[in-house]
C-alpha cells in the first residue's frame, strides 16, 4: 500500500454480534489528505467500521490497513501505535469520566509526551475555539451533550493527528453548534488532515476534499 | 507521577484506607517479629541456665581428677567444667534442703564427687547435648551422667509451638496484606473502567496506564510498612519494659522489610490491574 493510503479495507466480511451478515466484500480507501463521509442509516454498520478501524475488532475475513500497517492483523503494537494517530469523536470515543475538560482533551499530548508549555499552549487554544474556557475544570459528568461532543472535538483536534474519525457529527448538537463544527471540518480537511466522518444523514454542506460514499447491503458505494 | 498523584487524591477514601489496613497489618506483624526475636532470647537466656552432672567414680583417686577434667573440657560444646568435691556437694546439698536433714550424716558423706558441665550457646538442644552425655558417659572414670531432659525437651517444644505458629501468623498476615492491597486497587481500577477503554482508545499503553497503580501499590507497601515500624518504636519510647528485655529488629532488617512491603505493594497493583487488560 502507497504511504499516502491513510485507511484501506479490501474485501472485508464481517457478521454483527448476533451473526447477522454487516459487511459483504466491504472496500474503502482513504487517501492522505482527503475526505470521506460515509452514510448509513442505524445499523448499518458504521460504527463497526470505526471498530474495524482502530482495531476494537478484527473482519471474518479481508484486511484493514491504516497508515501502512496491518491493523486486522490485532497486534497490540499496532493498534495502539495507529490509535495516536487517530483523533476520534462520537460512538466509541467517550471522555474518561474521572478526567477534567482540560485533562481529557490534553490526553493525546500526555501520550505523545508533550512538555508543559505546549500542552497548556494548545490547550488554551482548544478552549478558545470550542468555548470550553469555563468548562476546564468540571468532569464530563456535569457537562451537557453539546459540551461533551464539544470536548471530544477540541481532543481530537488538539495533537494534529493525521487522521480524524467523527461518528455522527450531528449527535447531541443544535443548529448553531453544528454549523461551527461543520466550520471546523472543512478547515480541518483543508489543513491536509485526513477525515472519515460516518453520518445516518447527508450533511447539509459539502466538506472540501470529500467523497462521499453509501452503505448498501454490507458494501460501500 | 503526576497521574500518580492525581489517582491517590482522586480515590482518596480508597488510598487511605487501603494504607492504613496495610500499615494495622504489618504492625501487627512488627509486633510478631519483636515477639518472636523476644521469645527466642528469653529461651536461648533460660537454656544457658542448663547444667550437666557428670559423676566421678568411687575408685577415681583425687590426684587424677584434673586429668579427668582435661578430658571433659576436650568435648565440644563444653563450655565450662566446675568441679564439685565430696564436701562441696554436701554445702549444696545443705544448702537445698537444710541441715535437719542431714542428722546422722555430720561425719558421714555418702555423697559423689561430680563435675558441673555448661554448655556453648550453638549446643544447647537436645541432639547435642545427648551426644556430649554419651561422650560423657564413655569416659573412664565417670560413673553417670544426669540433666533435666524434661525439662529440655519441654522448653525445645514449647519454642517449635511458638516459631511455627509465629511462622504461620506471619505468613497469614502477609497474604491478608497482599489480598487487602490487591483488592482495594482493583477496587480502583473497576470503578474506573470506562476510563481505561477509553484512554486505550486513544491510544495509551499499558504500562501508561498501569503504571501509576504500580506505584501507588509500591508507595502505599512501603509508607504504610515504615509507618507501622514508626508507630512502635513511638509507643516503645512511652513504655518501659523492666522484667525482661524486648528485642528490637536491626535497623538493617527494619529496612529490608520495607523494601519488601514496597514489592508486596507492587505485586498486589499488578494483581489488581492484570485482570482489567485481560
Amino acid at each position: 500500500m502507497p504511504a499516502s493510503k491513510v485507511i484501506e479495507l479490501n474485501n472485508v466480511f464481517l457478521k454483527s454480534d448476533r451473526g447477522d451478515q454487516l459487511f459483504r466484500d466491504l472496500n474503502l480507501s482513504l487517501d492522505a489528505g482527503r475526505a470521506a463521509v460515509v452514510v448509513g442509516g442505524a445499523g448499518s454498520g458504521k460504527s463497526s467500521l470505526v471498530e474495524l478501524l482502530i482495531g476494537a475488532r478484527r473482519p471474518d475475513s479481508g484486511s484493514v490497513e491504516a497508515f501502512g500497517e496491518l491493523i486486522s492483523s490485532g497486534r497490540q503494537g499496532i493498534i495502539r501505535k495507529t490509535r495516536r494517530k487517530i483523533g476520534g469523536v462520537g460512538g466509541l470515543f467517550g471522555l474518561v469520566p474521572s478526567f477534567t475538560v482540560a485533562e481529557n482533551i490534553t490526553y493525546p499530548l500526555v501520550l505523545k509526551v508533550e512538555n508543559r508549555k505546549t500542552i497548556k499552549n494548545s490547550l488554551f487554544k482548544m478552549l478558545t475555539e470550542f468555548s470550553l474556557l469555563q468548562q476546564a475544570g468540571e468532569y464530563p459528568g456535569k457537562l451537557t451533550r453539546v459540551e461533551k461532543t464539544l470536548v471530544q472535538f477540541a481532543r481530537a483536534a488538539i495533537a494534529n493527528q493525521p487522521l480524524m474519525i467523527i461518528d455522527e457529527p450531528a449527535a447531541g448538537l443544535d443548529s448553531s453548534t453544528f454549523e461551527r463544527i461543520l466550520d471546523f471540518l472543512a478547515r480541518v480537511s483543508l489543513s491536509g488532515r485526513s477525515l472519515l466522518i460516518l453520518t445516518s444523514d447527508t450533511l447539509p454542506r459539502d466538506i472540501p476534499n470529500a467523497d462521499t460514499y453509501k452503505f448498501s447491503n454490507g458494501a460501500l458505494l | 507521577m503526576r497521574e500518580l498523584g492525581r489517582n491517590i487524591f482522586r480515590n482518596f477514601g480508597t488510598t487511605s484506607s487501603s494504607f492504613l489496613s496495610l500499615m494495622l497489618l504489618f504492625l501487627l506483624f512488627d509486633l510478631y517479629w519483636i515477639g518472636a526475636g523476644t521469645s527466642e532470647t528469653f529461651y536461648t537466656d533460660l537454656l544457658s541456665e542448663l547444667r550437666m552432672e557428670a559423676f566421678v567414680s568411687e575408685d577415681v583417686s583425687d590426684s587424677t581428677v584434673p586429668l579427668l577434667e582435661a578430658d571433659i573440657s576436650t568435648i565440644e560444646g563444653v563450655l565450662t567444667t566446675t568441679y564439685m568435691s565430696r564436701s562441696q556437694a554436701r554445702e549444696e546439698l545443705e544448702r537445698l534442703i537444710g541441715i535437719d536433714f542431714l542428722v546422722g550424716y555430720d561425719t558421714l558423706n555418702p555423697l559423689p564427687r561430680s563435675f558441673v558441665l555448661s554448655f556453648a550457646a550453638d549446643h544447647l538442644d537436645s541432639p547435642h547435648i545427648e551426644g556430649i552425655a554419651s561422650e560423657l558417659a564413655a569416659i573412664d572414670g565417670i560413673d553417670d551422667v544426669s540433666f533435666s531432659r524434661r525439662w529440655l525437651a519441654k522448653a525445645e517444644t514449647t519454642r517449635i509451638v511458638i516459631r511455627n505458629g509465629g511462622l504461620v501468623l506471619g505468613v497469614l498476615i502477609l497474604l491478608a496484606a497482599l489480598i487487602s492491597s490487591t483488592n482495594n486497587i482493583r477496587l480502583m481500577t473497576r470503578a474506573r473502567a470506562v476510563g481505561f477503554q477509553q484512554m486505550r482508545l486513544v491510544g495509551a499503553g499499558r504500562l501508561f496506564l498501569a503504571a501509576p497503580f504500580l506505584v501507588e501499590g509500591l508507595l502505599i507497601g512501603g509508607l504504610s510498612a515504615a509507618a507501622g515500624w514508626w508507630l512502635v518504636f513511638l509507643a516503645a519510647g512511652k513504655i518501659s519494659f523492666t522484667l525482661f528485655e524486648i528485642v528490637y529488629p536491626s535497623l538493617e532488617d527494619i529496612v529490608f522489610f520495607c523494601l519488601g512491603a514496597a514489592l508486596l505493594g507492587l505485586l498486589s497493583g499488578y494483581l489488581g490491574i492484570r485482570r482489567h487488560f485481560q
